[in-house]
């Protein structure tokens, strides 16, 4: 008889609670009337991510590395970045409840009369809410994972949903699904390559957790061969879900393709669990064998840096801008995993914070900027659209800044402690990629700046709708975190500080 | 002897078997050839070159194949547990019960929403 | 080379004599799968490539893994693959113009260097050294140390698991179903519709065809008690089509009739 497995349901209790609403919710999808259905969703959703967010006020303070039998470990890291999860997922999906901006009736062909009549009916795809907590559930499990089988399991409950949603945009319905297909196809590769990678780290230390390949690596008596193509594997998964170049090129189609409220979720949520995921890996399992993935993971974040920044000024699209600034940035947070020491960590989640709420501000932005046939995106028709509505402009101005990294905003203090760290570890060639990527991202942000203020509107249809209470209330909160962060940010910094640890 | 040699003897007898009576009956069997012979059915029903629709199936057989994998893997996981039940004890079954459950809610889901229904 | 000699030589001859016969075979079955022209022969020289490494896990003595590459991957997984090449259509080929100049010959160089790459770090690695561990897990059998470790040290993937299958349900249900507008008539209803019609002639439902004659093809009429053919008994579809053969032609003659 085996002896019973051992779950610490209250410190699982931030996932199991966002699980649970998720599964409410496919049950609302079930049995309820179509009527109710979209307000309901709506409830449980919001509902269950402030649960979830109690939960985690609750277990703050506790570690663990037991909580389901050695597969999760709660700890001071691990539980900043699921409450920052939370955090982004409650404002994303204020923005994902204006149902505007998906697909009637995603199963209709795009352009057929079916389509037509299911616009006609009024039908929603409320199916997002609870993919939207699934996705979050695998996004909140994804950095506590300490062994690589619940990794991979949390890197797929994450990731499908995402698949699916990029599709579901209600206008330009072609570019969406294309989207969602390039996302899945290249999201299965690279989940291969973290599989392949994986099961090579297995071989080389006999043990899937990320202490037992940490003290293999220690103790030097595996197959060094498998260790290196482990790490060279496992890192090709990680870097392609950050975004990171050369693993990069989805990004901009995706970001592009998706709904724009789920291009936000997606840009800010999963590059937080991502990061978190990546730095658990890499602070936990790999510091050890730090000589042999360092050099290549600093090439790595060199690259992302320069090519986010230099391609993002060849963009004509808004959408397709963001999504390479986000490619820079995630060059900028790599940079934090190099670091490897408790500054870098404490930066590191500082700057995830600091970009997720800028992130989401700036497309919260671009799903109000309309003509008739839906969303404007390209950057052209943007010109002048500061002198029509300077209140929305001048939001989307002050999140560039953020982006760009100019004082006052918390992207500023984020990129100065992540700089900061790397120096500290005498990594002085990646900060000056850093700062001059981050002069090269200025120009570009500055350009647009100058589009929307100091150049005559043309006489375009371009309009800002009037955004509904909730996506107000999203875009405000982003933007009064981003001044707020960037005026005193010691707020945020203590608490990182208290909260940079990783249990080993 | 090696415990293989009488699974090869019976392979290479049931694969001459075969080919020895497609052979035969090529040779000795009678030809007698008419229109109704040559028909890929023998219904009357001359076959069309192509299907309506050119041919293609409606998405509806992806769904099916897709719910199909869905349970097909709830299967999976059911059958370490089935062989290891007496050792696994009373939190086996609750385990699994848990995780049968939770995948009914998505099959509650699909039946509500007409996925079974053929057309 | 004489490494791979040595390796071959070490295992048990039955396997490597069922190695050496398959291998091969699913080796070429791969590389048709990546050249044959139409899609439909690459899915079924997939199968081929699947089920060899069926045989290969089992041989292995991974039984549980041997079982489930049949069981889901031939199976079900081969089916949905089918089921998507009708979907868009058997005749229908892939465009095999490059959008990117010189991007075959570069893809195909890169898969082959990486292929090599891989095959020479892992061959460096592992020829020469034994595998261990394979006994201690299999000792209570394959199947029974596989869940032995699924149900207690890593149940916790095992029960989120089951949000990948409702994910995948939601998905295939969102993307494919499209819930009907009107519902759609039953069996129920068409029996109404038969009994509330004018006559009740067909309310037994329409007569087979071809029955009670010399033939009992589809489009063959019934013939009815005097001889005459019914022509309700041959599908509608088959009349628009013109495929009926000529009623006159199968009915009984009275003067035959008479004879007899």
């Amino acid at each position: 008889m085996l002896t019973a497995p051992v779950l610490n349901y209250s410190l699982l209790a931030p996932i199991l609670v966002v699980l649970g609403g998720a599964l409410l919710g496919v049950l609302v999808e079930a049995f309820l009337s179509k009527a109710v259905r979209p307000a309901a969703q709506l409830a449980i959703a919001l509902g269950t991510l402030v649960l979830s967010f109690a939960q985690i006020i609750r277990v703050r303070n506790l570690t663990s590395l037991t909580a389901a039998v050695n597969s999760v470990t709660i700890d001071g890291a691990g539980v900043f970045i699921q409450g920052t999860i939370l955090v982004l997922a409650f404002i994303a999906l204020l923005l994902i409840a204006d149902q505007d901006n998906f697909a009637a009736q995603a199963s209709a062909v795009p352009g057929s009369e079916e389509e037509r009549s299911a616009i006609a009916t009024g039908k929603i795809q409320t199916e997002i809410f609870p993919l939207t907590l699934f996705a979050v559930a695998g996004m909140m499990l994804f950095p506590l994972a300490s062994d690589l089988i619940t990794l991979f399991v949390a890197l797929e409950v994450l990731s499908l949903p995402l698949y699916l949603m990029a599709g579901l945009s209600r206008r330009r319905r072609l570019l969406s699904q294309e989207a969602a297909l390039k996302y899945f196809l290249l999201g299965a590769y690279s989940s291969a390559f973290f599989l392949f990678g994986a099961a090579f780290l297995y071989g080389f230390s006999g043990s899937l957790s990320l202490n037992g390949i940490a003290a293999a690596i220690t103790g030097g008596q595996g197959n060094d061969v498998f260790l290196l193509i482990g790490i060279a594997f496992l890192s090709v998964g990680l870097l392609f879900k950050v975004g990171a170049v050369p693993f990069h090129s989805w990004t901009p189609d995706v970001y592009q393709g998706a709904p724009t409220p789920i291009t936000a979720f997606m840009a800010a949520c999963t590059k937080v669990a991502a990061f978190g995921a990546t730095l658990r890996i890499f602070y936990v399992g790999l510091s050890a064998a730090q000589w042999e993935w360092k050099p290549i993971i600093t090439v790595v974040a060199i690259l992302t840096m320069a090519v986010g920044a230099i391609a993002a000024i060849a963009q004509r699209d808004v959408k397709r801008a963001l999504a390479f600034s986000s490619i820079a940035h995630a060059g900028f947070l790599l940079t934090g995993v190099l670091a490897l020491n408790k500054s870098g960590l404490s930066a590191s989640l500082f700057y995830i914070v600091a970009y997720g709420f800028t992130t989401i501000g700036a497309f919260g932005i671009v799903t109000l900027v309309r003509d008739s046939a839906g969303e404007v995106t390209d950057l052209n028709r943007w010109i002048g659209l500061g002198k029509k509505s300077p209140f929305i402009s001048g939001m989307f101005v002050l999140f560039l800044l953020s982006f760009a990294g100019i004082p006052l905003t918390s992207g500023f203090i984020g990129k100065f402690s992540l700089f900061n760290a790397a120096y500290e570890t005498g990594n002085i060639t990646v900060v000056v990629v850093g700062v001059l990527a981050s002069a090269v991202a200025a120009f570009f942000y500055l350009r647009i700046v100058v589009m929307l203020f100091f150049t005559e509107p043309t006489n375009d249809s371009v309009t800002v709708v009037i955004p509904s209470i909730m996506t107000r209330f999203a875009i405000t909160f982003c933007a009064l975190v981003t001044v707020v962060l960037g005026v005193y940010p010691s707020l945020l910094l203590n608490t990182t500080q208290t909260f940079a640890n990783f249990l080993k | 002897m090696n415990p293989y040699v009488p699974i090869l003897v019976i392979g290479a007898i049931g694969f001459g078997f075969a080919a020895i009576s497609v052979v035969a009956a090529a040779i000795t069997g009678p030809k007698r050839y008419n229109r109704a012979k040559s028909d890929a059915y023998e219904c009357g029903i001359e076959p069309s070159p192509q299907a309506a629709g050119g041919g293609r199936f409606p998405v509806k057989y992806f769904l099916t194949a897709m719910l199909f994998i869905v349970f097909d893997i709830e299967i999976v996981f059911l059958y370490p547990w089935a062989v290891t039940f007496d050792k696994l004890g009373l939190f086996g079954l609750v385990e699994m019960m848990i995780f049968i459950l939770t995948v009914f809610i998505a099959y509650a889901y699909v039946w509500r929403r007409g996925g079974l229904e053929w057309d | 080379m004489l490494n791979l000699a040595l390796h071959v030589g070490a295992t048990k001859t039955p396997e490597a004599v069922l190695f050496w016969f398959l291998a091969p075979l699913a080796v070429i079955a791969a590389l048709g799968m990546l050249m044959a022209k139409k899609a439909v022969h690459s899915a079924l020289l997939l199968a081929w490539v699947m089920i060899t490494l069926a045989i290969f896990y089992i041989a292995q003595d991974a039984l549980f893994l041997g079982i489930v590459q049949i069981v889901v991957y031939t199976g079900a997984v081969m089916m949905l693959f089918l089921f998507i090449l009708m979907l868009v259509g058997v005749d229908s080929s892939d465009s095999l113009v490059e959008n990117i100049k010189g991007q075959r010959p570069a893809s195909i160089a890169a898969a082959i260097g990486m292929g090599g790459l891989m095959v020479t770090l892992i061959g460096r690695a592992s020829l020469g050294r034994s595998a261990v561990g394979l006994v201690a897990a299999n000792t209570n059998g394959n199947v029974q140390g596989l869940a032995e470790q699924l149900f207690t040290k890593y149940v916790w993937a095992f029960e989120v698991i089951s949000a990948l299958l409702i994910t995948a349900a939601l998905g295939a249900m969102v993307l494919a179903h499209s819930q009907k507008v009107r519902s759609r008539t039953g069996q129920r209803d068409l029996s109404i519709a038969r009994f509330r019609g004018d006559s009740l002639a067909s309310a037994a439902g329409l007569p087979s065809s071809g029955v009670f004659a010399r033939h009992n093809a589809v489009d063959v009429p019934a013939l009815l008690p005097d001889g005459s053919a019914a022509p309700t008994s041959i599908s509608s579809v088959l009349k628009a089509r013109g495929d009926m053969i000529e009623s006159a032609i199968f009915e009984l003659q009275p003067k035959e009739e008479e004879e007899n």
